[in-house]
């Protein structure tokens, strides 16, 4: 895992990789990065409770989503009840083994409040036009995340973040024609994303809860 | 023909997310109750108690503190929309909110919202996405949670 000041300057070279062709990058962060692609899917990983009665939960990647944005707009401020953030999605590629396509140009935004909260369309390479609302929550450490083990919490504020470990998660809700993407209106999604900057977009990584 | 190229291999996975199990909850209902609407059949059902524990945590759902509001859609598939409270045994208060979808071949999969007390002993829970599984009993008057936190 990384620190955000190097999880930041890893995103500036994954920016510039994105301007310079469709290839991304492996430098963006230091998770363990598993190989995608349209042709190959990915093996489920299955994650299991402290005892066997309770059921396994699986995860599989299912696509993954680059979304660029263009304007972004603040109404009041962050720390204020009423601040609200506009950040409108200029467009983006889809790709993984179950679903390749667009997002549909300025098709709609994050209008988000502490963390994100988007609207905007999808477009299947056969066309069909899929709406995605996603649901984010995000959480800061101090330091890097261990499961089980009590949270840290960030520094106070308005300490820089720099050296905060960020977990960006999304919770995604589709709704797909009937036909080929009609599983999507059936399944849960699980995301992460990460924000990358030089250009601005957030790369998605959603997987279907099995 | 779009004006779009979809990106062919060698692009990575830029992280991973992982699921940690955190509680169990077991939930008794009131019978549903069924109506149409527009939107299709409206499915509410009161929650009357139930029992959440885990590692960290031991609280109970507050008696009808809500309940499901569901739809059933005309794919069969159950849109599910939980909203209830729960007391953790040293009082503290916390709302859960459920999104997912419960399917007739036995998927019943939710992400829960949780909402927490920041300065409380379960600021854990708060900023997290939850991934659950659920299982019915025949007469869906008991349903067991199990949470697990997308890390």
């Amino acid at each position: 895992m990384t620190s955000r000041r190097t999880f930041l300057s890893g995103a500036t070279t994954v920016g510039a990789v994105a301007l310079s062709g469709l290839q991304l990058s492996e430098a963006a962060s230091g998770d363990a990065a598993a190989p995608g692609s349209n042709d190959e899917a990915l093996p489920a990983q299955w994650f299991e409770g402290p005892d066997p009665s309770i059921p396994k939960l699986g995860l599989r990647w299912a696509f993954s989503a680059r979304v660029f944005f263009a304007d972004r707009v603040m109404i009041n401020t962050m720390d204020s009840p009423a601040g609200r953030g506009y950040t409108s999605v200029g467009g983006g590629d889809i790709w993984g083994p179950r679903l390749q396509g667009r997002v549909l140009p300025h098709s709609g935004a994050d209008y988000y409040k502490t963390t994100f909260n988007t609207y905007y369309m999808l477009q299947a390479a056969d066309g069909a036009l899929i709406f995605i609302h996603n649901r984010g929550t995000m959480r800061r450490f101090a330091s890097h995340y261990e499961p089980g083990k009590p949270l840290l919490p960030p520094p106070a504020p308005p300490a820089s973040q720099d050296g905060v470990w960020t977990r960006f998660r999304a919770t995604s809700y589709f709704t797909a024609p009937i036909g080929p993407h009609d599983w999507m209106n059936r399944t849960v999604f699980v995301a992460n994303s990460q924000r990358q900057s030089n250009p601005d977009h957030t790369v998605f990584n959603y997987y279907e809860v099995l | 023909m779009r004006d779009f190229a979809v990106p062919k291999t060698d692009t990575r996975i830029l992280g991973k997310v992982q699921l940690e199990y955190a509680f169990k909850l077991t939930a008794h209902y009131d019978p549903p109750q069924e109506s149409h609407t527009p939107r299709g059949t409206f499915r509410y059902q009161d929650i009357v108690s139930g029992e959440l524990s885990g590692e960290r945590v031991t609280a109970t759902v507050y008696p009808d503190s809500g309940g499901q509001y569901d739809t059933i859609r005309e794919d069969r598939v159950r849109d599910v929309d939980a909203h209830f409270m729960l007391k953790t045994d040293s009082g503290e208060w916390i709302y859960m909110e459920h999104v997912g979808y419960r399917r007739s071949d036995g998927y019943y999969r939710a992400i829960a919202y949780i909402e927490t007390d920041l300065k409380g002993k379960y600021e854990w829970m708060n900023n997290t996405s939850f991934v659950v599984t659920a299982k019915e009993s025949a007469d869906q008057r008991e349903v067991v949670f199990h949470y697990y936190i997308a890390n």
